[in-house]
């Protein structure tokens, strides 16, 4: 097996890793880089669980290779909280109720951080095709669709 | 000050937000191996021999185990009767005078070990230093079978000759039969003046919860095994693993971290017993997190069963009889068929009164994957026959669909099919009618449409009723323990609930935070949760059948009650421990099914209004009216969360989620084969009405919620097509194909 140095900025921080060339960017984050918050539903890109941002797009985790992510600049769910201030989409998920057993949460608060930044005004629509890849199983997705206008709204009143 | 019924924020949400919320596949230690199991992958065969040398040869393998390698072979919740390895030389444990006296009562000899019976039977574990390696040595294990005749229809299964899957239980393979035997159904026939025959098929139902079965063990401070892992009842998870490993129960430790979504699906063990051997064996952390695929092979499903029944009526509308056999496919094991079963047999007749029942209910052994617990425990299959009986014979009698069920429903005093009556305010009535206004049934008023839709798109609605005990029960005694401590010198500063309930996802450490501070007399954020523990707490009970909130919240009020009176006393800290003992129940009569089998019901109605294309089958869901008596809602936004939930895992039992399992092989293994309903698949609207008729012995008045909402929604869509196109659908999943193939389209 072939190991490869790479480095990326993952959270903001710059990191440098040595990887084998068949390991995915999710074993990289949670096993080179210890961060877990980003789940493991899969491993086939049909959950949505391990979604994180790549380069500001939303990517299954489990699909992409590390060795591909040399240079690029990755957000996961440890990324989104400021020092003092949750993102808006925490604050709002927890606030509207779309989280139960949270293992699915991850990757629905990176796929509307994506959307958001993309579109900060999203519709009911708008939002349910941005979550289209994330499965969850306990809450029936509407107080996530809820969390996502509220945070949204969230997002205009702090900017 | 209050927190009972208020929508207080979930205690775990921030960890679960920002990532910090460890499950068990997240956890990691110092010098810690992987393991990787290797199921039989075949339905019934005797394992001749197997061959590991080349696994452990391989370097880096640190230990392969095999069926010889565990000290009491076998496991099981209700009736060990599955090995944990199976394999020759298995250590086949003796005759147990302790197995449950029903069902076939005790065994004659010990489970035979090398026997596989199903698919995700596990052959062998293996630990290495990676799990890469572990799933190189895996590939090495030789395993030679002798394939067995298998049975896969549980009516053939029940035929003399078929092949046996448990001969050491006796000549059969039934394994539960249940039977009521109330009034006389004959004679109240021949005097009914309408009669509807029904025969239905209910399917298979994976949990898909999100988070696939993982764990890490290892030996704690105190040279305890130690079992990190996903589980619902951390007690009798640890008894379980104990007796496999021929350790006292003290020995052993389970600790739940956060745990993604269960459903009934963890109730049972998967990962533990051979991951906490590898420890015990190897004095090192070792951890195994299953695949997407092994855990659909890997963990029980929702009993598929058949449904036989005639039901009679008055021409003014009064049930008189319901005569029932019910056919169960329990798959290679027992699990927790005999409790499914019992709630089915108890739900058959809906929540109507009928005086004359009779009723057989049987589950069977098949070469499957075993069926078992899941959300709503053999009332959803029960009652997608009562209700559909109940909208056949409406229509038959030209009645309101909804008249007739508010005319028949249960009221306090009347006897349920076991020939008594429901302990606590039968509430039924004010949740059909909960249903009824909030719908606008009367009105027949239409959800506004949305804008021109092509002549093939109609539009149906449908409504239909359930209830469901709370608790196992059954003659088991209910109980659940906590403690609670409260700190502080003048003042209270803090109070600590420790309680091993499993949160799930469900809320309940929330709930139970709600109930201590309600109960102090404190501010919810002055109470700090201790969960989970099997070695520092005692016993909670199980998170399942709807019972935790019930019996943990009467577990924590009577804890923080003794505390805060210790408190009263000058007590500094004040502590107390306290079980709830639920009211006692009995089991079915053997011959009758006479009992008073629960100690508190739940009720719920549910009115769906869904369009159909008659071009394509494609069914859309418009509007969900969801009236769900919870008896007091302790946190109503975890309410509506529960409900909107179980509507949503409900739509994909009825229409998306076609589970295939094929000569015992399950071809439906992955999460794009086996459809769970995706944010594009819900409903347009839910609406929870919550309905509170306080039950006089849950805390502060509440009841049991977890499964209601998943209750009775198929049949209310079945009537909903049915009033769309003037079909009845008697089974489901209503995939495209099915639904085009009902309408004689193709």
């Amino acid at each position: 097996m072939a190991f490869h140095e790479i480095k990326l900025t993952v959270n903001g921080g710059l990191e440098q890793v040595r990887i084998p060339s068949n390991m995915t960017l999710l074993r990289m984050l949670r096993e080179s880089l210890a961060l877990t918050g980003t789940k493991n539903g899969c491993s086939a890109g049909e959950c949505g669980a391990c979604t994180v941002l790549l380069n500001g797009e939303p990517v299954n985790s489990c699909m992409v290779l590390a060795v591909e992510c040399d240079g690029a600049e990755v957000v996961t769910v440890e990324g989104l909280a400021g020092d003092q201030q949750l993102d808006p989409v925490q604050e709002a998920i927890i606030h509207s109720g779309g989280v139960q057993c949270g293992f699915c949460t991850p990757g629905v608060l990176i796929s509307s951080r994506a959307l958001l930044d993309r579109n900060p005004d999203p519709s009911e629509e708008e939002i349910s095709e941005a979550l289209v890849g994330n499965l969850c199983r306990c809450t029936g997705y509407i107080r996530i669709i809820e969390g996502v206008k509220e945070a949204a709204r969230i997002q205009t009143a702090r900017s | 000050m209050k927190s009972i019924g208020q929508s207080l924020p979930r205690v775990d949400a921030r960890d679960k937000v920002t990532g910090a919320a460890l499950y068990s596949g997240d956890l990691s230690m110092p010098g810690m191996l992987h393991m990787k199991t290797l199921f039989a992958g075949r339905p019934h065969a005797r394992v001749v021999s197997m061959d590991t040398s080349a696994a452990e040869a391989l370097p880096g393998v640190a230990l392969v185990l095999t069926a010889k390698d565990v000290p009491v072979n076998e496991y099981g919740l209700q009736r060990k009767d599955q090995p944990a390895l199976c394999g020759p030389a298995a250590l086949t444990p003796g005759p147990s005078p302790k197995e449950p006296p029903k069902n076939g009562g005790g065994r004659e000899r010990g489970v035979a070990g090398d026997i596989v019976r199903c698919e995700g039977d596990l052959v062998a574990a293996v630990v290495a230093e990676t799990e890469a390696i572990a799933a190189q040595a895996r590939g090495l294990i030789r395993v030679e079978y002798e394939d067995l005749p298998a049975v896969f229809d549980p009516v053939e299964a029940m035929q003399p000759g078929a092949p046996l899957l448990h001969p050491e239980f006796g000549d059969t393979n039934v394994c539960v039969l249940d039977k009521i035997r109330k009034g006389d159904v004959e004679a109240a026939f021949a005097r009914a003046d309408v009669i509807v025959e029904g025969e239905y098929r209910t399917p298979f139902q994976e949990h898909a919860y999100l988070q696939p079965e993982a764990g890490i063990a290892y030996l704690d401070e105190e040279g305890r095994i130690a079992v990190q892992c996903a589980g619902q009842w951390t007690h009798a998870d640890r008894d379980g693993i104990a007796h496999a490993l021929g350790l006292a129960n003290e020995q052993v430790r389970v600790i739940y971290p956060a745990i993604g979504g269960a459903f009934g699906g963890r109730e049972d063990l998967s990962v533990q017993i051979v991951l906490a051997l590898a420890a015990m064996r190897l004095k090192r952390p070792v951890k195994i997190v299953w695949s997407r695929q092994e855990s659909i092979v890997g963990h029980c499903k929702r009993h598929p069963m058949t449904l036989k029944t005639k039901w009679g009526a008055t021409k003014d509308g009064k049930l008189l009889a319901a005569e029932t056999t019910i056919i169960a496919d329990g798959g290679a094991y027992l699990y927790t068929s005999n409790k499914v079963l019992g709630n089915c047999t108890i739900t058959a007749t809906g929540p109507y009164f009928i005086p004359n029942v009779k009723e057989d209910v049987y589950g069977v052994y098949t070469n499957n994957v075993p069926s078992a617990a899941f959300r709503g425990f053999g009332a959803p299959q029960a009652l997608f026959m009562a209700e559909s009986q109940m909208n056949k014979l409406a229509e038959k009698l030209g009645m309101d669909p909804v008249a007739f069920r508010h005319l028949n429903a249960l009221r306090d005093g009347d006897t349920l099919n076991v020939g008594t009556p429901a302990p606590g305010p039968v509430s039924i009535v004010q949740c059909i009618e909960a249903a009824r206004d909030r719908f606008h049934w009367d009105e027949r008023r239409r959800t506004k449409d949305g804008g021109i839709r092509p002549s093939s798109f109609v539009r149906g609605r449908g409504f239909a009723a359930g209830f469901k005990n709370v608790g196992f029960s059954f003659g088991y005694q209910e109980n659940s323990w906590a403690r609670v401590e409260i700190h502080g010198k003048t003042g209270i500063e803090q109070v600590v609930v420790w309680h091993a309930g499993a949160e799930v996802g469900q809320g309940t450490h929330t709930v139970l935070a709600q109930f201590a501070a309600e109960t102090v007399g404190v501010p919810f954020e002055k109470v700090t949760m201790v969960t989970s523990d099997s070695a520092t707490m005692g016993n909670p009970g199980s998170a399942s059948a709807s019972r935790l909130t019930f019996m943990a919240g009467n577990a924590v009020k009577g804890a923080a009650e003794a505390a805060l009176a210790k408190w009263k006393a000058g007590e500094r800290p004040a502590i107390a421990e306290y079980t709830y003992l639920a009211p006692k129940t009995t089991p079915f009569d053997k011959e009758t099914g006479h009992a008073m089998p629960n100690l508190s019901y739940a009720y719920v109605a549910q009115a769906v209004e869904l369009e159909l294309d008659l071009e394509t089958g494609f069914i859309k869901i418009l509007r969900v009216v969801s009236a769900d008596d919870v008896g007091q809602a302790i946190n109503p936004a975890l309410v509506e969360g529960q409900i909107e939930g179980g509507v949503v895992q409900a739509a994909g039992y009825a229409i998306t989620e076609n589970f295939i399992s094929k000569n015992g092989r399950i071809l439906t293994d992955q999460l794009s084969t086996y459809l769970i309903p995706t944010v594009l698949d819900i409903p347009d609207a839910v609406e929870s009405v919550i309905v509170e008729v306080a039950e006089p012995n849950g805390p502060y008045g509440a009841r049991g919620l977890g499964e209601l909402p998943l209750l009775p929604l198929a049949p209310a869509i079945t009537a909903a097509i049915h009033d769309a196109t003037g079909v009845w659908f008697d089974d489901f999943p209503l995939t495209p194909e099915r639904v085009l193939r009902g309408l004689g389209k193709i």
